[in-house]
């Protein structure tokens, strides 16, 4: 691994931690308020959404890290992406047919990133070793 | 695209790692190049190609052009 990319992936693992907290803290502090303070509807709404911001962290933190990193490793972090992106848009469109017309069911959007995040993970494993 | 950059670093007796510092970018990246799994930018080609001291159409070669030289 090259300088830089030593450095950008140090700095990708320290945001990312930092991050990772303070979407734990958002989390378990948001459903702890919704549970047990009873707040009005709109804070219930700001409460909701509040996670959304350590998570743009984490995007933010995923975004500078492949800026830093060399040509083909961007290029190995695009693909995952775009295969990642694909796997999930169209499995989701698929499920929700199944969900409206074959009585599957219901899962939460809630899981539409983290399976994505998976979904990229995965991607990334098998793109590398293509290129082993 | 086709190249000649294993001969080349033969020939220093440079290592993909030692190659990769060079460059500036991770080891898994020459060996991409070397195989012919991944055809570099301009930019970096340019790079490379002043490393060795050579014009890039002394280290690439279309797939032809390499064939024919065989």
């Amino acid at each position: 691994m090259s300088d830089t990319a030593k450095h950008a992936a140090r700095r990708y693992t320290r945001d990312m931690l930092l991050a990772s907290g303070l979407y734990a803290v958002f989390v378990f502090a948001g459903a702890s308020a919704i549970r047990y303070a009873d707040p009005p509807q709109w804070a219930v709404i700001g409460i909701a959404l509040a996670p959304l911001f350590p998570a743009m962290l984490m995007l933010r933190a995923y975004a500078v890290f492949v800026a830093a990193v060399d040509e083909f490793q961007r290029r190995m972090q695009s693909e995952a992406i775009m295969i990642a992106a694909g796997v999930v848009g169209f499995g989701s469109f698929a499920y929700g047919f199944l969900e409206e017309w074959a009585g599957f069911p219901h899962v939460p959007l809630i899981w539409v990133l983290p399976v994505l995040i998976a979904a990229w993970g995965v991607a990334l494993c098998v793109i590398r070793l293509r290129y082993k | 695209m086709r190249n000649r950059l294993k001969v080349l670093r033969a020939e220093r007796d440079w290592s993909q790692a030692d190659l990769a510092d060079r460059l500036d970018v991770s080891r898994q990246s020459v060996n991409a190049i070397e195989t012919g799994k991944y055809d570099p930018s301009l930019p970096l080609a340019f790079k490379i190609a002043e490393i060795f001291g050579l014009p890039i159409e002394a280290i690439f070669f279309k797939d032809e052009a390499a064939q024919a030289a065989e």
